[in-house]
C-alpha cells in the first residue's frame, strides 16, 4: 500500500494513463525530448563530476593555459600584458643565469632521484630482510617526512655552516673545515644529500609495501636451488619490484623537477649561481624583477620537463599492466 | 500698556523688567511673520543637512566614516611607533578607519605589487626611497600637496630635506613623497677589543679601507682554520647590504653603475678599483670569514654584537638592540660609533637610505586628502619619534635634532655626519637586478675564487640584459 501510495507521486510515463496527476505533468512536459534510462544515468554522471571538472577548469587548467599565454607577453603586474610573441623565449636562450639554472635543474634532478632510489630501497631493504634494529628505526626515519621543510633547511643551515656540528663530527679525521653551502663545487651535492634525507623514507614505505608484495615462495625455491642473496636479489626482487622502482624514479624526479624551498633557504641559489634552479629562477623573475611574462616562459619550460618524465611514466605504467593482463 | 511698552520700560527700569510679565497675546500678522520664519530656519537646516554629505570630504573629515587600508615594514621599533600614532589619530578622528598592516622589508615590494596588480593595494604605504623610481615608472604614486603636510611653500619642503631625496622624490616640481627617517652607515667599533690588542678605539679607529685591513688584522683571533673573532665583517647574506656596503666605495673610486646612456660600467677601472678594495679585508688581509654569514644568514650586526668581530659597518644600533643581544658591551658601554673608512683618508661617507610615507594614485580623492592629514599627524611630534625610534634620525633638518635627548644621545654627531654625508642607492628601475647581480660577484669572487674582472663583467652583462628589457617594455 504504502509502495502504491509513493507511486502515485512519481510521474512514471508508463502509469501516466492510469494515474490523472501524473498524466497532467506528462502533458504540462511535452516539449521535453524523450530520454531513455541509460541516456539519463549518463546524464546524471556528467552532471554529478561536472562541479568537479568545471574546477579543475578554473583553478588548474586555467591558470596553466593563462600562464603559457602570459608567456608571451611582457607583463610587470602593475600595466597590462603587451604581446610580444616569442621574444621571452628568445631572451631565455641568451641568458647565462637561465642556461646555468636548467643545468643545475638537471643535475639536481638527475642526483635526487638516484640517491632518493637507492637509498629508499636500501631502507626498505633493511627493514624487510631484518636487519636488527631497522624496524624500530622504520618511525624515526619516517619522522623526516613529518617535519615542516622550512625547520629541516634551517636546522641543516646551521648543521652545515663551516664550523658547525658536521664538521665536528669530522674533526676525528682531521677535517677541522669545510665550507659545505660556500663553496660552488660542494653547495649543489649538499642539497641533494639534504634532499635524500627528506625524502627517501618516504619512498622507502613504497618500496617496503612492493617488496612484501613479491610471495615468499620464489625465495624459498630460489634458496632450495642453491642462490645465494645477492643472485636472489638481482634475479628475483629486482625484477618483480620494477614497476615499483620506475614509479619512484618518475615520482621523486617529478618532485625534485618542483623543488624551491631546500635552495632557497639554505644556500639563497648560491654561491654565485651554483645552486639555483628553474623554480627559483621563476619566483625572482616574476617577483623581484616584476617579468612575469618572462617568469611564465621560464615556468613553460619547466613544465616541458616534467611532461617528458609524465610521458615516460604513462608508458611504463601502461606497460606494467600489459605484463601483468598478459 | 502694549507690549513695545512694557519692553521700553524694562530697558529702562530694572523693576519693570523683573516684574511678572501679562499674559499678552501678539498681533495675528506678527504670529504670522514668526511662523513663516520658524519654517524658513528649519527648511534652511534640512536643506543644510541633505546636502552636507555633497560637500567637499575635507570639511566632513570628522563626521563622514571612511577606511583607510596603509602598509608598512616590520621593525622592532619602527613599526610600534608608527602604528601607536596611528591609533592616535584614529582616536582624534573617530570616522577614520585605519586596516594597518605590516611586512617583512624584502615581502613588502613584492606585496604592494602584487596588490596593484589584483586591485588590492592599500591607499598609503611606507617605502624605501630607493623603489620609489620604480613606483613612479608605473605611475602608482599620487603627488603630495606639501601645505597640507604642514610646509607653506613647496620650496620649504625641499629646503628641509637632503639635496639627494629631493632630488629622488620630486618630479617637475611634484612631491611623491614624505619622507620619516633617513640614516647612513658608521663604523661600530668594539672598544674593548681594541684596548686588548694594543689600539687606541678613538686614535686608530680607520680612516682609510687600507688602515681598517691593518687595524681588522691585529683584531683577529683564530685556531686553526676557524676564527673565534674577525677584526671587521661586511654582511655577505642579501643582495640589499651588498649594495649598501659595496655603492660608496664604487663612488669614491670615481665609478657609477650606469653611464649616461644607460650602460652598465661597473666593470670598468674604477669598480674593478672599488672591488679589489672591497674584497681585500679577505684576500689581502685575512682578517674575515666570507663564509659564515651566509651559511647561517643572522641578523646584519649579529656578530659584532655577540662579539665574534671587533668592527662591523652599520646603520644607526638602538640601544635596546644591544642591551639584548649583550648586557656586558650595553652595562659597560665598551662600543662607539665612529665614521667610516674611505679609499682616501678623512673623505669616507656610506650609503644612506630612508623610509617614505607615499600615497597610491589609485586612491579616491578623499582618502589622499585624509592620508594627508594622517601623514602630518604622525610627523608632528618629532620628540616622541626619537623616544620611540632613537638612534633612527629624522630625514626633516627642523625641528628635532635640537631637542635635548636628541643633543644627549652618544655618538648623535657621527648619526648625523653619516647621514649628511652619505651617497644614496642608485636609482635605476632594474635596482633589484643590479643589487643581484652585484652580490653574486661578491659571492663568486670571495667564496669561489673568480677573477675579479670576469666576475664583474658577468654581472655588467646581467644589469644590460635587464636595462634592455626594462626598455622594452
Amino acid at each position: 500500500m504504502i509502495n502504491a501510495d509513493l507511486g502515485s507521486t512519481v510521474a512514471k510515463p508508463s502509469r501516466a494513463g492510469r494515474n490523472p496527476a501524473a498524466g497532467r505533468v506528462r502533458a504540462s512536459r511535452k516539449w521535453l525530448p524523450r530520454i531513455d534510462f541509460r541516456r539519463r544515468i549518463q546524464l546524471w554522471g556528467m552532471a554529478l563530476v561536472l562541479p568537479a571538472i568545471l574546477f579543475f577548469m578554473v583553478f588548474k587548467f586555467g591558470p596553466m593555459a593563462w600562464a603559457v599565454g602570459l608567456s608571451f607577453t611582457s607583463y610587470d603586474m602593475l600595466s597590462a600584458p603587451a604581446y610580444v610573441g616569442l621574444e621571452n623565449y628568445e631572451a631565455l636562450l641568451a641568458d647565462t643565469v637561465f642556461r646555468e639554472s636548467l643545468v643545475n635543474t638537471f643535475v639536481y634532478i638527475a642526483g635526487s632521484t638516484l640517491l632518493i632510489t637507492v637509498a629508499g630501497l636500501a631502507l626498505a631493504l633493511a627493514i624487510a630482510t631484518g636487519v636488527p634494529g631497522a624496524r624500530h628505526s622504520m618511525m624515526a626515519m619516517f619522522l623526516t617526512n613529518l617535519m615542516p621543510l622550512i625547520a629541516v633547511c634551517l636546522v641543516w643551515r646551521f648543521l652545515l655552516h663551516p664550523h658547525g656540528l658536521v664538521t665536528q663530527l669530522l674533526l676525528p679525521f682531521g677535517i677541522d673545515r669545510v665550507d659545505w653551502l660556500t663553496d660552488s663545487r660542494i653547495a649543489m651535492p649538499m642539497i641533494i644529500l639534504v634532499t635524500v634525507w627528506r625524502f627517501a623514507p618516504y619512498f622507502m614505505i613504497v618500496f617496503l609495501a612492493g617488496l612484501l608484495a613479491i610471495p615468499p615462495d620464489y625465495y624459498e625455491a630460489a634458496e632450495i636451488d642453491g642462490a645465494n642473496a645477492l643472485r636472489r636479489f638481482w634475479l628475483i626482487t629486482i625484477p618483480l619490484l620494477a614497476p615499483t622502482i620506475f614509479f619512484v624514479v618518475v615520482v621523486s624526479a617529478l618532485l625534485s623537477a618542483r623543488i624551491f624551498l631546500m635552495p632557497y633557504i639554505i644556500t639563497g641559489g648560491g654561491p654565485g649561481n651554483a645552486t639555483r634552479v628553474l623554480s627559483m629562477l621563476i619566483y625572482e623573475t616574476g617577483f623581484s624583477y616584476f617579468k612575469m611574462g618572462r617568469a611564465a616562459a621560464i615556468s613553460v619550460v619547466l613544465f616541458g620537463i616534467m611532461m617528458v618524465f609524465t610521458f615516460v611514466q604513462m608508458r611504463i605504467s601502461q606497460r606494467g599492466e600489459q605484463v601483468y593482463t598478459a | 500698556m502694549s507690549q513695545l511698552e512694557i519692553a521700553n520700560a524694562a530697558a529702562v527700569d530694572p523693576v519693570v523688567a523683573a516684574s511678572p510679565t501679562p499674559a499678552l497675546q501678539p498681533p495675528a500678522d506678527e504670529l504670522a511673520a514668526r511662523r513663516r520664519k520658524f519654517i524658513l530656519a528649519t527648511g534652511a537646516l534640512g536643506l543644510g543637512a541633505a546636502t552636507a554629505p555633497l560637500s567637499r570630504r575635507t570639511y566632513a573629515q570628522g563626521k563622514a566614516p571612511m577606511n583607510v587600508a596603509f602598509w608598512m615594514f616590520e621593525n622592532p621599533q619602527q613599526r610600534p611607533w608608527v602604528h601607536k600614532r596611528v591609533k592616535m589619530y584614529m582616536e582624534k578622528n573617530p570616522n577614520v578607519k585605519v586596516d594597518f598592516q605590516a611586512f617583512t622589508l624584502s615581502d613588502l615590494g613584492k606585496k604592494l605589487s602584487v596588490g596593484f596588480a589584483t586591485g588590492t593595494a592599500p591607499e598609503g604605504f611606507i617605502t624605501g626611497d630607493w623603489l620609489v623610481p620604480t613606483w613612479l615608472s608605473k605611475g602608482l604614486l599620487a603627488p603630495l600637496d606639501v601645505v597640507k603636510l604642514g610646509y607653506p611653500t613647496m620650496k620649504a619642503y625641499t629646503d628641509d630635506y637632503p639635496p639627494a631625496f629631493v632630488e629622488g622624490a620630486v618630479i617637475k616640481g611634484k612631491a611623491y613623497a614624505f619622507p620619516l627617517w633617513f640614516y647612513g652607515f658608521s663604523n661600530y667599533i668594539n672598544t674593548r677589543h681594541f684596548k686588548e690588542v694594543g689600539l687606541d678605539p678613538i686614535k686608530d679607529a680607520p680612516q682609510t679601507y687600507e688602515q681598517l685591513g691593518e687595524v681588522a688584522k691585529r683584531l683577529v683571533i683564530k685556531e686553526g682554520n676557524k676564527f673565534v673573532r674577525q677584526g671587521f665583517k661586511f654582511a655577505m647574506h642579501s643582495s640589499t647590504w651588498t649594495m649598501i656596503q659595496f655603492n660608496p666605495i664604487l663612488a669614491q673610486c670615481g665609478g657609477a653603475y650606469f653611464d649616461k646612456a644607460g650602460k652598465c660600467t661597473v666593470n670598468n677601472a674604477a669598480g674593478i678599483k672599488a672591488m679589489t678594495i672591497r674584497t681585500s679585508i679577505v684576500k689581502q688581509h685575512g682578517a674575515e670569514d666570507p663564509a659564515d654569514s651566509i651559511a647561517t644568514n643572522p641578523l646584519p650586526g649579529m656578530d659584532w654584537l655577540k662579539e665574534r668581530n671587533s668592527m662591523f659597518l652599520s646603520h644607526p644600533l638602538p640601544l635596546a638592540a644591544i642591551k639584548s643581544q649583550n648586557q656586558k658591551m650595553f652595562d659597560e658601554r665598551y662600543f662607539r660609533a665612529a665614521r667610516a673608512p674611505g679609499v682616501e683618508a678623512g673623505k669616507g661617507f656610506t650609503t644612506s637610505y630612508g623610509f617614505n610615507f607615499v600615497v597610491s594614485a589609485r586612491a579616491p580623492k578623499d582618502k589622499q586628502e585624509v592620508l594627508h592629514d594622517m601623514y602630518r599627524f604622525i610627523m608632528s611630534d618629532p620628540a616622541d619619534a626619537w623616544t620611540d625610534t632613537a638612534p633612527f634620525p629624522l630625514a626633516r633638518k627642523s625641528g628635532w635634532s635640537d631637542i635635548p635627548e636628541v643633543k644627549a644621545f652618544a655618538d648623535i654627531d657621527e648619526i648625523l655626519d653619516a647621514r649628511d654625508r652619505g651617497v644614496f642607492h642608485p636609482r635605476t628601475i632594474v635596482f633589484s637586478e643590479l643589487a643581484d647581480a652585484m652580490h653574486k660577484a661578491v659571492q663568486k669572487i670571495l667564496l669561489s675564487n673568480q677573477d675579479i674582472k670576469t666576475a664583474l663583467n658577468e654581472a655588467a652583462a646581467e644589469v644590460d640584459r635587464a636595462s634592455a628589457a626594462a626598455k622594452k617594455a
